[in-house]
């Protein structure tokens, strides 16, 4: 499956690539702003999904916004950085054990070897 | 799940205090390796590691608070020591990880039946988790109670082989 590479703080996330509308760059992007918990994209309003608070993350100083399609809506996620995309073998993503999570709501899905450490696959459909 | 009757364990040390484990749920033991955190898991839940192509669970159980009865974080004795092993158990078909320090094998001589802590140097871990406390290279060791530990850090009941689905958490959704 072809996946964006994305960085977070220190944590290194993949995303669908299907899944990204769009990268949006909110300092060439007039159209977009930051409402609370929401972000606000030429005249549209989308759930902001903090990646860096739930992963205890300090937020960078230029971040770049992911707009995700996920099965019933979209949202936004806030990356520090958009490294690449690839193509990883759904096989070599391993599934993540339900039962360590604290909440229903997961938003990872699995986790593959990406160069010399692991790299976490997001859930955009929890995302959203 | 029961290990009466193996007397063979695996001791450790968690942020200084002694704890065994039975060697019949310790698949094997090795050096940490990379873990990776995941957003949303348990606080006691240190991350995953990718062990054989599989995401493996790795517990801390510095941070589980139920097994540190009376714990003061402002104890100095509480300063994190550095576990730098991995101790791989099953868990019926499921396989799960702990952080400890300074691994070692163990016999149980079945010390303190009645739940006192041996004479030497005390053991930190306490409270329903701990089966009894054996001696070992004079401290008290906690033998830790599998089953209640397990169930409290939210791991499934050990099922017979062959119960559980195929197929479920695909994360390709292929």
């Amino acid at each position: 499956m072809k996946l964006l590479m994305v960085n977070v703080g220190e944590g290194r996330y993949a995303v669908p690539a299907d899944a990204v509308t769009q990268i949006v760059d909110p300092a060439i992007e007039p159209e977009f702003r930051l409402e609370k918990s929401e972000a606000v994209f030429r005249g549209e309003r989308f759930t902001l999904f903090d990646l860096h608070a739930a992963s205890g993350e300090h937020p960078g100083a230029t971040p770049v916004y992911l707009l995700l399609q996920g099965v019933r809506r979209r949202a936004i996620v806030a990356v520090d950085a958009a490294e690449s995309i690839r193509e990883v073998p759904a096989g070599d993503i391993a599934p993540l054990p339900p039962f360590i999570f604290a909440r229903p709501r997961r938003v990872i899905r699995g986790v593959f070897l990406d160069g010399d450490g692991p790299r976490l696959l997001l859930d955009e459909d929890a995302l959203a | 799940m029961s290990q009466e009757g193996d007397e063979r364990l695996i001791g450790f040390h968690v942020d200084g205090a002694a704890a065994a484990l039975p060697l019949a749920i310790v698949r094997e033991v090795t050096d940490r390796p990379g873990v990776v955190r995941v957003p949303g898991t348990h606080p006691f839940v240190s991350g995953v590691a990718l062990h054989g192509g599989v995401a493996l669970p790795v517990y801390d159980l510095r941070r589980f608070a139920l097994l540190w009865p009376g714990r003061n974080p402002e104890d100095p004795r509480t300063a994190p020591e550095v576990a730098d092993r991995l101790i791989v158990c099953d868990w019926g078909e499921i396989s799960l990880a702990f952080l400890g320090a300074r691994v070692d094998l163990v016999e149980d001589r079945g010390e303190s039946p009645d739940g006192e802590e041996p004479e030497g140097r005390p053991c930190r871990m306490g409270g329903d988790f701990v089966k009894r406390y054996l001696h070992f290279h004079g401290e008290a060791m906690a033998l830790l109670d599998i089953d209640r530990l397990f169930s409290s850090l939210g791991v499934p009941a050990a099922e017979p082989p062959g119960r559980r689905e195929t197929g479920e958490d695909n994360p390709a959704r292929g």
